[in-house]
Formats: C-alpha cells, structure tokens, sequence
C-alpha cells in the first residue's frame, strides 16, 4: 500500500516536463544542460505565436536574437513574391534559425515566414547579455556550444567549396 | 483622395492625443505620488538587482537573496542614521551647554565686523546704517526653528511614502524578470525584436547611469573626508566627518546645486565647534584673505574636491553612461527641478537619458518601418 506521507515527500520527483523544455533539450545548443539549467533557461524563452503567412522577420530587417521552434512550420525565403520568392529551408518542430543574430548586428539576410500555426521560442541577445551577468557559466556554456555549430557549418561550407572546386572544369 | 486619407489620419492622432493630455492631467493628482514611488522602486531595483542576482546564483533561492539584500542595506541605513542623530545630538548638547544667547549675538556681531572691515570701502558704505547684522542673524535663526515644526507633518508623509516605496521595491525584486518577461510578451510580433532591445537600452542607460553617479558620489564622499580631516590638521576642529562626507557624496547625486548642498553641514559644524574660539575668528586662507571659522577653507575644500570629481573621475569611472550634452543636462534640471523641485533634479538626467533612448528607437523604427 502506498504511504501518503512518502508520496507527498516525493512528489514532483517524477513530474513530466513541460513542452519547452522537452523542445529546447532537442536543440543542439543546449547539449549536455543539467534539469537545473533548463529550468533557468525555460524562464528566460518567450513564447511567440505566429498565423500562416506572418513574417517572423523580413530580409535587411534589424536582428535581435534566434528563435526555436516548438510547433508548427517556418520557411526560410529570399524574396516574397510568388514569381522570385526562393525557399532556402523549411523547418519543422525542434529547428531553430537566426541564431547568427546573437553575434553581430547585422541585418536578416533572409526572410522567415510561418507555414502553419506556429508556436515558436525566442532567445534574444539582451537576454544573452542578462544571462552572462546573472549567470555567466550558462552564458558561456550556450556562447560555447554555438561556436561549435557556427563552427561546423563553416567547416561544412569549406567542403562543399572544395568540393565545387575539384568539380570545376579545368 | 490619400492626401485627404492622411489628412483626416493626423486630425484623428491630433484629437486623440489632447483627449489622453486632457485626461492625464484630471487623474495626474491622484495617481502622481503612486508614479513617484513607482519610479523610486524601479530606481531603487535597478540599483539592488544585481545584488540580488548574484546571491541568487549562490543560494539558489530568490525570497532568501531578497530579504538578505534589505536586511543589510536597512541595517546599514540604520546604523548610518542612528550613529548620526546620536552624534548630533550630543554635538547640540555640547554647544547649547558652551554657548549662550547672549554670547552668540555677540560672536555673530563680531563676524558681521570682522566682514564689514575686510570689504572695500565702497561696499561698506552699502551696509545698512543701523548695521545690526547680529540682530538680523538671530531673527533668520528664529524663523529657521519655527519652520522645523511645520516640517513635523511633511516627515509624517515622508514616512509613509518611503514605507510604500520600500514595499515596491521588496516586490519588484522579486519578481523582477518576471515583471520584464510579461511586459515584453504583451508587445505584437511585428515589433518584438525592437521592442525588446528597447526595453533592454532603457534598463542599461538607466543602471550605467546610477551605477555611474553612486560611484562618484562614493569618490566625492571619500576625498570630502580626507579634505575636512587635512583641515583639521591645520586645527579646523571638524567633528563628524564620516557623516558630512557621506552627505557630500549623497547631495552629489543631484546635479549642479548638490555640491553646494554638501557644503552646509560641514560650515555649521565648523561654525559650532569653533564659535568662541579666537584664533579660529582670526584663521586667514594663505595667510592672506580672513576665513573666520574656516568657512572659505571648507567651501574651497569642497570646491577642489567637485573639480577632481568632475573632470578626473567621473570621465573616468562613468564616461558618457547617459551621453547627453551639458547644455541638454542644464535644461533638463532646469524643467525638472520647476515640476518637482529637488526630486524633479534628482530624476531629470536620467529620465531625459530614458527619453533619448526611445525617441532613438522611434527614430529608428519610423526608417525601417517597411522592413518590421
């Protein structure tokens, strides 16, 4: 027979977690976070609802920060009309993009546009920067894992330019 | 037909805006002591945040990091506070057991000669011709004290603001980042990004800025002290100067007339403490110009100290946190100082410093509207 008393000391033990924090542990960002520092980081996310056809961001549009998605679908375009819009990506659940914007203050270099319904985390460089100063190893930890993505794409790039290179006719 | 659109567009804004100025100023009675102490808490969180933050990583608990913050800093204005009027008090004592009336109308007579004869010829003929300088003194002195009491009502409501303006505070703390997360969530999408590095400028300007003046004011507060005590050294008799320095460094915090407001203890404890004494009547600066009780030594102290705190550590220690031109600064304090009096100075540079940041974002957003 269960104590009651025992189920209540350890209730929550095995609480099941919430939705954001089962997304963001899909983000290779944060690999290797501890239960306590998604907790953290749950508090610091916004959730941001977008319609079909809403602009996340347009191309040449200021940039804050990098979002995730928790539902739903976004496309990645150059130009929006029907006759010159190019889809570069389209991401689902678990993706995230415009992370080179927690970096620098340049401009979107392209557009981001929901799909579907779409439910979408958002993690801004001034939260970056209240991170860093309330909590600098997390700070640094999310700083460092991003170096190795940033880090892996450009290492992808180089091999696909050699490889374009070595194609090329002489 | 757009050009009328627009037309009856601005004509709308234009009504709208005078509606919500015309309403503003019918609730702005009621609700302005709530948005003074609304603003002191947010002052008052931005300056303690970081503290609490940082015991908050430690301890792991945001309740506990609060309540240890205000404990200390309520002990410390307690002990400041309790220290001081236990030691003015006994300075009172003191000087009303050493001087009587009479003897004061006869120092202050003595002074008003000692300043009559070192003027020009000319200007002494400008005296009044009864030169009863020691009778108008008393007369000022006797009008100071009645004031006093009517002040009894206005601490009473100083009292209870500071009690609200305390309660505010222990709430924001707490709920700082919460506070923050609903705000930003409550702007549309299309405006997200710029809205929040808004929110973001305002809070960085604002903490720069009193970041800034606290650690200046710490500077003015320090170099007062070590001023009065090399003062003393050559026999100015200053007692109390931990207290004055700090009230230095306190009254530095509102710009332009501070300085001269931290002057006063320091030459009423000068004035005290060597009121009968001879060679202190007799004191000159530089051997040259009188400075009867120190006065012109202390008020040159004080206005060293405000040069080497204006033009050495402040551009060093906060540089241009608010970025704002003297010019823009002087005006402020100006239409601050004739809304709200002294608090009204208190809080002008900061708030023009808020308000450039989101007129700078306006700006911004009103270029790049196409690309939102």
């Amino acid at each position: 027979m269960k104590s009651a008393k025992w189920e209540n000391i350890f209730k929550g033990w095995n609480r099941s977690e919430s939705a954001t924090v089962l997304t963001l542990k899909q983000v290779p960002i944060f690999k290797y976070f501890s239960q306590k520092e998604f907790g953290e980081l749950e508090k610091m996310m916004h959730h941001r609802t977008y319609s079909p056809g809403e602009f996340v961001f347009k191309n040449r549009a200021p940039s804050e920060g990098m979002y995730i998605i928790m539902h739903g679908a976004i496309k990645i375009t150059i130009g929006t009309r029907a006759d010159n819009e190019n889809i570069l990506a389209e991401l689902g659940e678990g993706d995230f993009f415009g992370e080179l914007a927690l970096f620098d203050d340049e401009p979107r270099s392209a557009n981001a546009i929901a799909t579907q319904d779409s439910e979408l985390l958002g993690f801004f460089k001034p939260d970056i920067m209240t991170l860093q100063e309330r909590n600098p190893m997390l700070g640094q930890k999310i700083l460092f894992n991003l170096g190795g993505i940033l880090g892996d794409r450009l290492r992808g790039t180089n091999n696909l330019l050699i490889k374009a290179q070595s194609e090329k006719p002489e | 037909m757009p050009n009328q659109k627009n037309y009856f567009q601005l004509i709308y804004r234009v009504v709208i805006g005078l509606i919500a100025v015309w309403f503003l100023s019918i609730i702005w009675p009621y609700i302005s002591d709530v948005i003074l102490m609304l603003v002191f808490a947010f002052l008052f969180t931005t300056v303690l945040l970081s503290s609490v933050d940082a015991l908050e990583r430690k301890i792991g608990s945001r309740g506990l990091s609060v309540l240890t913050v205000i404990i200390i800093l309520l002990g410390g204005i307690g002990t400041f506070i309790g220290s001081f009027i236990s030691q003015m008090s006994q300075q009172a004592m003191e000087f009303s057991s050493r001087i009587d009336k009479d003897t004061l109308t006869q120092e202050f007579k003595t002074l008003g000669e000692k300043f009559t004869s070192a003027m020009p010829g000319f200007m002494q003929n400008m005296q009044p011709s009864d030169g009863d300088m020691a009778g108008k003194l008393s007369e000022l002195i006797n009008t100071v004290v009645g004031s006093l009491a009517s002040m009894a009502g206005a601490i009473g409501n100083f009292m209870f603001i500071a009690a609200m303006v305390f309660i505010f505070t222990i709430i924001l703390l707490a709920e700082y980042h919460g506070f923050r997360k609903s705000l930003v969530n409550t702007i549309p999408n299309k405006y997200f990004e710029v809205g929040l590095k808004l929110i973001y400028n305002i809070e960085k300007s604002v903490s720069s800025y009193l970041r800034g003046q606290f650690l200046s004011a710490a500077s003015v507060a320090a170099m007062s002290v070590a001023g009065l005590l090399l003062l003393n050294l050559f026999g100015a008799n200053l007692t109390l100067t931990f207290f004055i320095g700090i009230i230095a460094g306190l009254a530095n915090l509102i710009p332009l007339i501070g300085p001269f407001v931290g002057m006063i203890p320091a030459i009423l404890i000068a004035f005290m403490n060597n009121i009968g004494n001879e060679a202190a009547m007799a004191h000159t600066l530089f051997g040259a110009i009188p400075s009867p009780f120190f006065i012109l030594d202390i008020i040159l102290m004080f206005l060293i100290v405000q040069q080497i705190e204006g033009n050495l550590i402040t551009p060093a220690l906060v540089g241009k946190s608010v970025g704002l031109h003297p010019m823009i600064v002087m005006i402020a304090l100006l239409i601050g100082g004739t809304i709200l009096g002294p608090l009204g100075m208190l809080f002008a540079v900061p708030a023009t410093g808020v308000l450039k940041v989101i007129l700078k974002e306006i700006a911004f957003v009103r270029q790049n509207a196409h690309l939102l």
